[in-house]
Parts: structure tokens; sequence; C-alpha cells
């Protein structure tokens, strides 16, 4: 019976440095990350069967548990993978925010005061210093543009570099939750059930969490004790023992970027950055494919708009000196990059910019399937098929020529706006360059009888401009005043003139060439040309062409009119106010001319104080011409800063959210697995009293003994 | 619930950092006076923004645009006044010179002072900017552009207007082609110019003249001459022929008789008899017809136009006493109903949509013409009126006098003309710049508009802001005290 006290004082001494031992490690790994609370598992001995009855032994260890909620966990991870994406995505689109709208580095400023500086010149366009100070503030708008896309083009760089990082983090994650596996595979097996190695599993669940902030995980235990870790759509990152490794490679489809592969024996699998969602690749691949780069495309648009518009604009008038006028800014083409994995042999030999009105801010790509080439655009999967013949191909706003040579399968990869900001520069650095006069000018003569004025003549035809746009031409009224005629000398006279057989029935022929034949109507009188008096057009062959019909008995052979001589052709009504368009301009004559006034359209030259073409270049400031026409420059740049913004804000507000939801569910977890020091201190005493009650026990065990030994003595 | 010691002080320190993330913010809204920070703070607000600054500067670049327009306007306008001036200046002096009691060398003296108002005018015209830039030169600002030349003054300059970006939907001229002011202005009434010969003998003086019809305008030139030959169709004509007012082109060949134009049966061919002199005599025989030649026999010369019929009479016969005739010298053909009428001095000769009034004494042979209004610069007016001035009327010279008196009238009105198309420029000068005024004054409207909304926008409501970093201060403080009594409760402290 007194070896009976003994044994289960014993047992509770025992017990309860176990206890003991327990709380101090709970209280050592307090703040140990990942750390479960652990408890000791008591259970009484097997009672040893008396006459009176079942005797109790004293208490056995049973086990140590973690205290551990499996749902909790999972939980925790799938939060955090979330609140990581959230938070990195907004930190990183941060950066960009910012510095768009700044009163001072963004671009809306720079804009401003470079079509302030184009105002200055309408005012005075035969300033030079006003003219300096444009090309001033077309350098500055230049730099910013070309700065902003700098910084926009680092951040690109850097993220490539943090895809690396993230990707050799989550490997080395791998591997460690590899080597764990086996460790706890190793530990289990040779414990009997329910003896868990508690601390290795804390380990392994902490990996698996930081693993969760780097990219979304789901996990799977095996029976064997081991854990399965997936990535992506389904890809085993850790099996048993075995981890599997991910890797980056350079974007097939653009170099400039990194994609994530799938390394698995020897075989190199991409990921679509679609599927790897969550923490912090999830977040870069974001970043980068739905934030960083349509910005990038779109502040590129709105440099190549400026750029492009205004060199148009420049074009269609005529420099300081009386040149004509060429590009300001020097703008981007397309970026073009071929696919990695091409077989054929064709490449893009030339991409340009046709219409920066119709550009999207899209990328697109160029396929040939074998027996057709379309092209895709990425923004929304749209296909524009083009046949299968390689050659140019146009598609919204840009062209590309394609050489021969595809196979099947082959890629190549079209940005047509992502050189735009970086590719702007100031083309001119003669002040005089700026084109801020029209190429010709309107004249009343100063002998004119009537009232007719005529307005400033304006370039009405596109680019390129009329080859004989500033060739004189004057407009006589006839006698009565309700017609004119032009005189002018561009008219080319193709070939000799052709005989008739008689050319007394019905007169010699010849062609005569036109910048248009518009408003001829057979039968106005030709005057001048070598052709003799009463010739007249005799029918329009074409657009440009007619033929000049010569009198009946008139000389049976008239010399053959030479080219560019002066032609006075047709008689085209007069109505007051109505548009008079020839040779790529328009003008109008309005009041009461008389017969015989004249008025002249003639180069503009040595017009120092005209400013018409500088008022339409500022005025391309308002001018809807991105898009469509639906949105100006700065109204285009405002959109994106919204966009930007908008985002910004929603991912702050967003990430904010789950982070508060992170934390409730870490409370969550916390309450039931984290250790409370409070507790522990009376865990604490309550074993340090059950040792001092069990070793009490013993002490009376002890004395029964000696007061048994007593009675023998 | 269970607490971990872990949360009490991990939930403290996401509190205090949230907290302090917050009082900074509102801190630096209170350092920079801007609400929104950046774009993600309001991204609606910050796109507004944008917007708006733009449309502000654009409003503040419109309102350097009207300065500069004002101070070429003004410019414009201040040497329009000299030239007002001047040219008041020119008309009294004109005026005095039309008084009969001077004599050749006080006229002289009067040139000599309109010569000198001449070049101070062409100065004026010739007006710079200050930076050389001429005001009055069209598009070539740099080229002069009123420059004599052999043919008198000429513009060296073009109609070119310089538009300003006044408003946002208004472009104003700041500039006038110095044609419009000095160039072109009518001469005579505006329609028509009355003009004596300068070989008149007599003392006619024609008016000015009015616009009786402007619908019967006919825009020809026309010749009323006195003393002319009376040539008409005969009664009984058949065909359309007409015959055009018989010129003079030998005097001393001219003889008094009557004559006829005699077509022959064919109606092709044609004589002239003379019917006054007994028997008749044939001046030309069996002429070849054709419409328009000239027919030239005893000093006269006229043709017949149209299809004269077979047997047509044509008849040629001297002057009626002061009778004039008035002729379309586009046709030649004397204008319907104006053939040979009686001269009352004074009294208004009316013919196509015209009036003129001739008064004096003309002789015969005097020719007055009507023509169409041409243009006449102001600058020739005063050379035409310093030329008329210089000529010396000798005594001996019967219409020495209604000469001047023709040529001051006629400087006089065409003074006038020019005087009244500077003063219409400077009206459209002064409409200008009251325009702009108003648009100053809207535009100063609207940047204020623009400022406020953008300060609505973007800035700091100061009372909100400092209430909220008190607020934040406070409860930052209450959290901070609380979370170091809480962390200090610990079940350790008393064992």
């Amino acid at each position: 019976m007194g070896t009976n006290i003994f044994s289960a004082s014993l047992s509770g001494m025992n017990a309860a440095q176990f206890g003991l031992s327990t709380t101090e490690h709970n209280i050592a790994n307090a703040s140990t990350p990942g750390y479960n609370r652990q408890v000791v598992e008591l259970s009484t001995l097997a009672a040893q069967s008396t006459g009176s009855g079942f005797l109790g032994q004293g208490v056995s260890v049973a086990g140590i548990k973690r205290i551990y909620d499996q749902f909790i966990t999972t939980q925790v991870r799938q939060e955090q993978a979330q609140a990581t994406y959230l938070s990195t995505y907004h930190s990183s689109l941060s950066q960009i925010d910012n510095m768009l709208a700044d009163p001072l580095a963004g671009a809306s400023p720079a804009m401003q005061q470079f079509f302030d500086a184009m105002n200055a010149v309408a005012n005075s366009p035969e300033s030079v210093p006003a003219r300096q100070t444009l090309l001033n503030s077309a350098q500055f708008a230049a730099s910013r543009f070309q700065a902003i896309e700098q910084r926009l083009s680092e951040i690109s760089e850097g993220l490539n570099g943090q895809i690396s990082n993230t990707v050799t983090t989550i490997n080395s994650y791998a591997q460690q939750i590899a080597a764990l596996n086996g460790n706890i595979k190793r530990a289990t097996a040779n414990e009997s059930a329910g003896r868990l190695p508690n601390d290795l599993l804390d380990q392994r669940d902490q990996l698996v969490n930081l693993l969760n902030k780097e990219v979304r995980a789901t996990v799977q235990v095996q029976s064997n004790g081991t854990l399965a870790v997936f990535i992506g759509n389904g890809q085993a990152l850790v099996v048993d023992e075995e981890p599997m490794a991910l890797g980056t490679v350079q974007s097939a489809a653009d170099p400039s970027k990194l994609d994530v592969v799938y390394r698995y024996r020897g075989n190199v699998v991409p990921i679509p950055s679609s599927n790897l969602q969550g923490g912090n690749l999830g977040a870069f691949l974001a970043f980068r494919d739905q934030s960083l780069e349509p910005a990038r495309n779109e502040l590129g648009r709105v440099a190549l708009g400026l750029a492009m518009s205004l060199n148009q604009q420049n074009q269609m008038g005529v420099d300081l000196n009386g040149a004509a006028g060429g590009a300001l800014f020097t703008a981007a083409t397309p970026r073009v990059s071929q696919g990695a994995h091409n077989q054929g042999a064709a490449g893009i030999s030339a991409a340009a910019i046709t219409d920066v009105g119709k550009l999207t801010t899209s990328d697109y790509q160029l396929r040939f399937d074998g027996a057709t080439y379309s092209m895709l655009r990425l923004s929304d999967n749209a296909v524009t098929n083009f046949g299968g013949v390689p050659g140019t191909f146009a598609v919204d706003g840009f062209e590309i020529t394609l050489s021969a040579g595809a196979v099947a399968g082959d890629t190549f990869l079209i940005r047509p706006t992502a050189n735009g900001a970086r590719d702007i520069a100031v083309a001119i650095n003669d002040p005089a360059r700026i084109a801020a006069a029209t190429p010709v000018r309107a004249n009343a003569s100063l002998d004119n009888i009537g009232t007719g004025r005529i307005a400033a003549a304006v370039v009405s035809s596109g680019l390129p401009l009329n080859p004989n746009l500033q060739n004189p031409v004057t407009l006589t009224f006839n006698d009565p005043a309700t017609s004119y005629s032009l005189t002018f000398s561009n008219a080319s006279i193709a070939g000799d003139v052709v005989d008739p057989i008689d050319p007394l029935v019905t007169g010699p022929t010849s062609v005569v060439t036109l910048a248009s034949t518009a408003n001829l109507t057979v039968g106005d009188p030709i005057v001048g040309g070598g052709f003799p008096p009463g010739t007249t057009v005799g029918s329009i062959t074409n657009g440009t062409t007619f033929v000049a019909q010569m009198p009946v008995g008139g000389a049976t052979n008239p010399p053959a009119p030479a080219s560019n001589q002066t032609l006075q052709i047709g008689s085209y009504a007069y109505t007051p106010g109505a548009d008079i368009s020839f040779n790529g301009w328009t003008t109008q004559i309005s009041g009461a001319p008389a017969a015989g006034d004249t008025f002249t359209v003639t180069a503009n030259t040595n017009a120092t104080g005209d400013n018409s073409n500088a008022l339409k270049l500022a005025a391309l400031q308002t001018k809807n011409i991105l898009a469509n026409g639906s949105a100006s420059f700065q109204g285009m740049y405002g959109q994106l800063v919204a966009q930007v913004g908008s985002k910004t804000n929603e991912l702050s507000v967003t990430s904010q959210a789950q982070t508060n939801m992170l934390n409730a569910t870490i409370a969550q977890q916390q309450s039931v697995s984290g250790v409370n020091l409070d507790e522990e201190a009376a865990n604490l005493i309550r074993y340090q009293r059950a040792y001092q009650a069990a070793a009490k026990a013993m002490q009376i065990a002890n004395t029964m003994f000696d007061t048994l030994l007593a009675i023998g003595a | 619930m269970r607490i971990s010691s872990n949360m009490i002080f991990d939930a403290n320190v996401a509190a205090l950092s949230q907290q302090q993330a917050q009082l900074l913010k509102t801190q630096q809204q209170v350092a920079t006076g801007r609400r929104v920070m950046t774009p993600a703070d309001d991204p609606v607000a910050a796109a507004r923004a944008l917007d708006i600054a733009q449309s502000d500067a654009m409003n503040t670049q419109y309102a350097s645009n009207r300065n500069a327009a004002r101070h070429t306007l003004s410019l414009a306008e201040s040497t329009l006044q000299s030239v007002t001036s001047l040219l008041q200046d020119v008309r009294t002096a004109v005026v005095g010179a039309g008084n009969g009691s001077l004599n050749n060398s006080d006229r002289k003296t009067i040139a000599t002072e309109l010569n000198g108002r001449l070049q101070e005018l062409v100065g004026l015209a010739n007006s710079t900017d200050g930076l050389g830039n001429y005001l009055f030169a069209g598009y070539q600002s740099k080229n002069q552009p009123f420059m004599d030349t052999p043919a008198g003054m000429g513009y060296f300059g073009d109609d070119g207007l310089r538009m300003m970006q006044v408003g946002a939907s208004r472009q104003m001229s700041a500039t006038d082609s110095g044609a419009d002011i000095f160039m072109r202005i009518k001469n005579g009434n505006g329609t028509f110019v009355t003009q004596a010969a300068a070989t008149n003998t007599g003392t006619g003086t024609i008016g000015l003249g009015a616009v009786a019809n402007p619908a019967a305008l006919t825009g020809a030139t026309y010749t009323i001459e006195f003393g002319t030959r009376i040539a008409q169709a005969a009664a009984g004509n058949v065909g359309t022929g007409a015959i055009t007012t018989p010129e003079v082109v030998n005097p001393a060949a001219l003889t008094t008789n009557n004559y006829s134009v005699v077509f022959d049966a064919t109606g092709a061919n044609f004589d002239v008899v003379d019917t006054t002199s007994v028997p008749n005599v044939t001046v030309l025989a069996a002429q070849p017809f054709t419409s328009g030649q000239p027919i030239a026999f005893d000093g006269l010369q006229f043709n017949i136009q149209g299809t004269p019929a077979a047997n047509d009479v044509f008849t040629v016969s001297p002057p009626v006493g002061d009778a004039y005739t008035v002729t379309n010298n586009a046709t030649g053909l004397p204008v319907p109903g104006m053939m040979a009428q009686p001269y009352v001095s004074g009294q208004a000769i009316s013919f196509d949509g015209m009036r003129v009034d001739i008064q004096g004494a003309p002789s015969g042979g005097d020719k007055f013409t009507v023509s169409p209004s041409t243009n006449e610069s102001v600058f020739k007016t005063i050379e035409n009126l310093i030329t008329a001035l210089n000529t010396p009327i000798s005594a001996a010279t019967v219409n020495g006098m209604s000469q001047l008196t023709n040529s001051l009238g006629r400087g006089l009105n065409n003074l006038d003309h020019a005087l009244n198309n500077v003063l219409t420029t400077r009206s459209s000068l002064g409409l200008r710049l009251n325009e702009i005024d108003a648009l100053q004054a809207t535009g100063e409207d609207l940047g204020l508009q623009y400022k406020q909304a953008l300060s609505e926008l973007q800035d700091v409501d100061y009372n909100k802001a400092l209430s909220d970093l008190t607020q934040q201060q406070t409860y930052l403080q209450a959290a901070q005290k609380s979370f170091s009594m809480v962390s200090n409760l610990s079940l350790f402290s008393y064992i």
C-alpha cells in the first residue's frame, strides 16, 4: 500500500513537471510567430483492483497537444494572401499616383505652359523671343513626358527584380516545407498515434503562411503527415519531400517583361499571370499588366497625339523665313517585337502611326495561323483578318509592314503607343522654324471698283499639301459680274494638239491636266495657254483632266499649246460668301464685285506678321483629337490621372478592409491558439502547487513508512 | 473570449499606427492647405481639378492675349487720331485755298504746306509698334507698307488681318489693313465720279451728282459733250442698226452740212450723201457695211452697229446751240433720250439711274465724263490738290478759276471720304477696345469662379482640418495612455 502512495505521488510530481515545462515553453514562445500554445494532456493510470474496489494508481501524461484549429488557420492563410496582394498593389500604384497629377511634376502643367507660349507666338508672330520661349516650353513638355515615362520604366524594371525575388523566396519556402515534411514524416512514424511533433508542425504551418504572403497556395494534409502544397491552377509546389521550382523567363511575347514558369523534371511550363493570384507575386503581376503598362500606353498616346497633331498643323503653315513648316516634335513609332518562339523568317520592316485620333491604348498581337494573318487587339480580343498575303496591315490608326516567310503559329507583339512618351523630342532648334503663317494669302486689287471683299485664304486640303498651293491664282470677274474666271499657270497640257480628221467640223482638241476640275463645266471659255480665241472646255475626262476644244474653222493646224502657261479658265457662277476652293486652298468672296474686278491668292511671302497658323496650333489645346475625337490631350491626361487615382483609392480602401478582416481572423485564431501570459502564470502556480502536494503526499508516505518501521524497532 | 497576450500588443500597435497615419495626413493637409494630396484621396476631385486648372490657365492666357490686342489696337487708334486731325487741317487749308482773292503765290504757299502734311501722313501710315513692326502692313509687318513709286504712293502690304484669341470663342482682328484705311477710298460720290475734261474752254463746272435709281446703274462710263453732231436713225428704218455719237477727229475739215447714210437694196452696202449741198453730193459711195466699223468723212467719225435693213437711212446734222449729248462710252451710242438736249445751267441731267448738274457756260466741244468711282488713295488726293494749287492761273485763261474750283471741289470731296474712312476705322477700333473691356470683365469673373471651384475641390477646410487634428490627437493620446496601462497588467507582477 505504501509503495502505491509513492508511485502515485511520483506520477503526480512527474505530471506537474511536464505541466511546468510546457508552461515554460509557452511563456518562452509567447511571441514566436506561428506558435500554437501547447497543453499537457493528463489521464489517470489504470486502477488496481483490490478487494475493496479499484484503487487509483496516480496520473500519467497522455501527451502534449498544440491548441490548433485547422479551419481558422486555413482562413488566415487565404486572407493573408489577399491582404498582402491588396497592400502590395496599393503601395506599388501609389508610386505613380502622385507623380501623374502633381501640380509641378505632372505633364498637365507642362502642356499648359507649352500652349501658353503658343498663344504668345500667336500674339506677336514676328517676335523671336516669343518663339524661343515656345521652343523652351516644347522642350519642357517633351522632357516632362520623358521623365514620367522614365520613372514608369524604372518601376517596370524594378518590378522584374521584385518578381524574381518573390519567385526565389517561394522556391526557398518550398524547400523548407519539403524538408520539414521529411522530418515530420519520420517523427510521426516513430511515435504512437496522437503524439505529434508540435513545434515542427508549427514551423511548417508558419512557412505556409509566409508562402501565402508571396502567392496564394492551397494545402492538403497527406496520411503520412506530409503536406502537399499547390499554387496557380493546381501546380504542385511541394509533394512529400520533393520541392518543385518556379522560375522566371523573358516573356515570349514581350522581351521587356518577365514571365513566371513552372519547372518540373526538365520541363518549363509558363504559368499565365491570371493564374497567379494573391500575395506579392499576384500584386506585382496585376500591377504591371493592369495598371502600369496601360498607364504607359495612355501617357504615350497623349504624347503621340500632342506631337503628331502639332506636327501636322505646323506642316500646313510657313515659317518666319517663308519656308514650308516641318515637324515640331519627333514622334514615336510603334514598338514591335517578334515572338520568342517564332519559327518563320518573317519580320516587321516598318511600323507607323497613321491616324493619331484612332489610336487605342491597347497592345496588339499579329498572328499567322498558316492561312490567314490576323491582328488581335489584346484589350478586348477583337480580331481583324487580313487574308493570306503578307504586306502592309492597317488597323486602329497604325500600320505595319510584314515581310513574307511567316509560318503557322508565329506572332508579333505591336505596342503602338508604348514608345510615345519615351521618344517625344523637340525636332527643331531654330525659333524661326515655327510655322505661324498660312502659306497663301488673298488680296483684293486696289483697282477694284465693286465692293467685293475676299476672306483670308485657308489651307483646306490635308497633308501632303497640294504642290500647286502657292501658285498665284487670279480671280477675274466677268461682265456681267455674276461669274468669274480663274487665271493660273499650273495647268500642264498633256500631249500635242490632237487634230481630228476634219478640224473644220469639230475643231482640234488638247488634253489639259489641272489640280482639280471641280467647278469646271463643259463650254467654259479658256483664254491663254496658246489656245486660239474661242477655245472652250470640250469634255471633262476625270477629276484632274479635261479636253480643250478649239473652235471650228480656226487654224486648221494650231500650234501645240505649251505646258505651264497661264490659263484663264472657266466661268464660275458667283455666290457671295460661298467657298471658293482651288489648288488646296479655300476662300470666300462677299459683297458686290464689279466686272473686271480681280482678286488674287498668292504665296504669303514676307508674312512675318501673319499668325493665322499659330492660332490654329494654339487651338489644338482644346480640340478633341484623341480617342476618335472624344478627348483633348489634357482631357485624356486627366482621364489617366482619374483612372490611376480611383484605382489607388479603391485599393487603399479594400486593402484597409482586408487588413482589418485579416486582423480579426488572426485575433480569432490567437484567441484559440495564442499564449496568454496570465493564464500561463496561473498554470505555473497550479503546477507548482500540484508538485508541492504530490511531494507532500510522498512525505506522508515516508512518514507512514517511518511509523511502520518504528513499530518494529 | 480568450485573449492572447500577443494580441494585446499587436492590436494596439496596429491601432496606434493607423491613428498616427491619420494624424499625419491631417497635419499634412493643414501644412499644405490642400485637401487632396494625391489623386487617390479623391479621384473625381483630382480629375476635375486638372480640368478646371486648365480652363483657368487658358482664361489667364486669354487675358494676356487681350492685353496684347489692346496694346496693338490702342497704338492704331492713337495713330489714326493723329491722321484724323491731320486730314482736318488739310481740309481747312484746302477750303481756304478756294478763296478767289488768293493769288498764285498764295496758293503755292498753301501747296508747300500741304506737301509737308503729306510727308507727315506717309510717316503716320508707316507707323511701327516700337519694335519695328509696321502697324498697317497686313501680314508683312517687317516691310515698309507705303512707298513712293513713279505711279504715285504704292501699298506694299497686304489685306492680312492679325486675329487674336481674346476669348474662348472669340477671335478679334487686332490690326487693320493699310489698304483699307489709306488706299481703298472711293472717289466721286462713292458710286460715280464726274470730271471736266482738261481741254474744256468754257466755264462749266460739274457737280458730284447723285444716284437716282440704283437699279438702273450700268457701271459704264459716260461722256456729256456739248455741241455734238446729232446722229439718229430715220423714223422709217426697218433694221436694228444704231448709230454712235459722231466724234470730231479733224476740226479743220468740219462742215455745217447735213449728211445721210443710205443703205442700198441689199442692205449690205451704203452711201454717205451730203444732203445740204445742192445737188446732193455722195461723200462715200457703195461702202460694204460691217457692224461697228468706223465710218469717217469730213472730219467726223462714227459707226453703225447692229443689222440695218435694206434702204435704211441714218442722218448726221450739225449741233443745235448749247445742246449736249450723253454718250455711253462702252458702246459709243448716245443714251436714249439724251441726244441734243438743251442745256440750262444748274438743271439736273438724269440718265441710267444717275443725276448730275453742270453750272456755268460750257463751250461747244467741252466734255464732262461720268465714270464709276474708283479707289483713290488719300495720298493721291492730297497730291492732286498740291498739283492743282501749284498750277498757276493766268488772267488770260477764261476757265482757269473754274478748273481750280473743279479740282478743289473734287479734292475736298475725296478728303471727306478719306476722313470718313479713317473715322469708320477708328469707330471699329473703339468698338473692339470696348469689347475687350467687356470680355476682360467676364474673364475676371470667370477666373474668380474657376479659382473658387478649384479651391472647393482641393483646398482644405481649415476649421474641419484643425478640429480633426485635435480630435485625432486626443484619440492617439488616449490610445497611448491606455496601452501603457493595459500592458502593465500582468499576473507576473504579483508572483
